[in-house]
């Protein structure tokens, strides 16, 4: 089998990732196609002593920490290094990037779990990692990857761990308040780099969440000691070392969590399951049309990269997994992508990224500089883009104007199969009511179409039978043969 | 060498660590809290502490 890292030479190109300077002893770099990581002397040591672990050999080769060579050649490194170089890794690229704020419920508490498990794994072999980020683990389709080589670090006599309290802030928190109260954590997440700290979280819940698994010790005791000891950070690690903090309270305390984050659970509400399985106000030959329209541009050659927005029950992701490298299914609703999530996962799938988010409030940069977390379309812009039943949404619902909604999608530099639904269709209507009658005079069809043919080309255009949505296939502009939309449709 | 983690752990997070580890946390707990009661207990006064400290900076 050949090696899932792509070593292309690193030339004059290579650049920082702005994302990784937290921990100077491992900064992540690219360089051409190519991931890699620059260990100072101390990293590199930790990851030699990483190497010899039967657990590194274990879920390196599983695929649970993601593939990874230390490189020979220690040529051109980036500039702007704080620690000097003395290794350098080189990773298996993830195909896209995704962050904790955009995961519904269940691929949270895999990380979580994922995290812990490498954890009480390296445990045993006296290794742990410095940190418990969330952002250390990335998806392959539903697969969760820990991706953070460099954070395994040798266990230390008398530490304790170091990565507890970021592993509530940033998981247990966010996962506690979805669970049990059915707040969502995605603004939150989005809101802080940090997460939620305890005395936040001690705030969000009220005196009888005590009696919950979990709350007392977690964030009732943990908000309190805090207060009660916040100043003395350097004294308290004195005094735990010199109490004999011991591996064995480590491995206590993450089985403990282990147990927690497993007994988690929480489901969307019941309307979503009645709507995931339904089609959405189409009629069966309606249906079976779009399929078609969709599934003839996907198979008409190989994409890369298609994203599939307001892709709800995920059935159009999956036509589009048929001819794309990888797609990423994106809905504002977290209840349906959960759901598609969850079978994803139970048929390991490693093609098809699930995020939520709200596509007229996007993933904006976020972190130091704005750099630390990118916007969608930083982290890798569509080949093909599918927005099916979505045009509406985004502009009656969201009152974003039509021309800025295709403006957006032309700057993506896409290939794009859009639904327009003309206010004749129930669901453009039910969006209409409550609105005044004289609001969206831009949402008509002949508009619509002006408004695509000038950014786009467009190839192909169907009605379908049930007469109140049409179909379109267009390219970027310059790249298609376009049809004349003035002509009646076929 | 001792180097700091780049990560702080919290010092609460810390003490509840010890706190929460059950069994395997019930010596360390004695010991950690073991200077505070023998004070409480007036058995060991407060400045006998500072002597202590203050000999190991002489020594050293």
């Amino acid at each position: 089998m050949s090696s899932p890292i792509e070593t292309s030479p690193r030339h004059d190109a290579s650049r920082l990732e702005p994302g990784s300077f937290r921990d100077p002893e491992s900064r992540v770099f690219y360089a051409g196609e190519g991931v890699y990581r620059s260990l100072s002397a101390e990293g590199l040591s930790d990851f030699q002593a990483l190497e010899q672990t039967t657990f590194w050999k274990k879920f390196s080769g599983d695929g649970r920490i993601v593939a990874t060579e230390l490189v020979e050649d220690g040529s051109e490194l980036p500039p702007g290094l704080v620690k000097e170089s003395a290794g350098v890794l080189s990773h298996e690229r993830i195909p896209f990037v995704s962050y904790p704020y955009e995961w519904p419920f269940s691929m949270l508490k895999e990380a979580a779990l994922l995290q812990l498990d490498v954890n009480l794994a390296a445990i045993e072999e006296d290794m742990i990692s410095k940190d418990s980020s969330p952002y250390n683990v990335q998806f392959k389709g539903s697969v969760p990857v820990f991706v953070d080589v460099g954070s395994f670090e040798r266990l230390r006599e008398g530490e304790p761990w170091v990565g507890y309290r970021q592993f509530c802030m940033l998981y247990l928190y966010p996962l506690l308040l979805q669970s049990v109260k059915g707040v969502s954590y995605h603004s939150l997440l989005r809101g802080a780099i940090d997460g939620i700290s305890p005395a936040q979280m001690r705030g969000l819940v009220s005196f009888r969440d005590r009696f919950r698994k979990g709350f007392y010790l977690n964030v009732f005791l943990h908000a309190k000691l805090e207060a009660r000891h916040g100043d003395r950070g350097g004294e308290v690690k004195a005094e735990v070392k010199k109490a004999g903090f011991k591996k064995e309270l480590i491995v206590a305390n993450m089985r403990r969590m282990r147990k927690l984050v497993a007994g988690l659970e929480w489901s969307p509400p019941e309307g979503v399951w009645v709507a995931y399985g339904e089609r959405n106000s189409y009629t069966d030959d309606d249906a079976e049309r779009k399929d078609e329209f969709v599934r003839e541009v996907v198979r008409s050659t190989s994409w890369g990269l298609t994203w599939d927005i307001g892709a709800n029950n995920g059935r159009y992701s999956r036509i589009a997994a048929e001819g794309s490298r990888h797609v990423l299914a994106v809905d504002y609703d977290q209840g349906p992508v959960e759901l598609l999530y969850r079978s994803l996962r139970g048929e390991g799938d490693e093609k098809i990224l699930t995020l939520t988010m709200n596509l007229a409030d996007p993933s904006p940069g976020l972190g130091w500089r704005g750099q630390e977390r990118k916007s969608l379309p930083d982290r890798g812009a569509p080949d093909l883009l599918l927005a099916l039943a979505l045009i509406h949404h985004v502009t009656i619902a969201a009152n974003v104007p039509v021309s800025e909604f295709v403006d957006w999608l032309a700057g993506l530099g896409t290939s794009l199969v859009i639904e327009f639904p003309t206010r004749e269709d129930p669901m453009v209507k039910k969006l209409l009511a409550p609105k005044r009658d004289a609001l969206h005079p831009d949402y008509e069809r002949e508009s619509f179409e002006r408004v695509l043919s000038e950014a786009f080309d467009v190839e192909r255009r169907e009605r379908l039978e049930s007469g109140t949505r049409l179909l379109y296939f267009a390219r970027p502009k310059g790249a298609g043969s376009p049809i004349d939309l003035t002509a009646p449709e076929r | 060498m001792d180097l700091p983690a780049y990560l702080d752990p919290g010092s609460g997070s810390m003490i509840l660590q010890i706190l929460a580890g059950g069994v395997a946390a019930v010596a360390v707990t004695a010991r950690l809290y073991w200077d505070r009661i023998l004070k409480f207990l007036k058995i060991r006064k407060p400045e006998e502490e500072t002597v202590t400290q203050q000999e190991q900076v002489d020594s050293a």
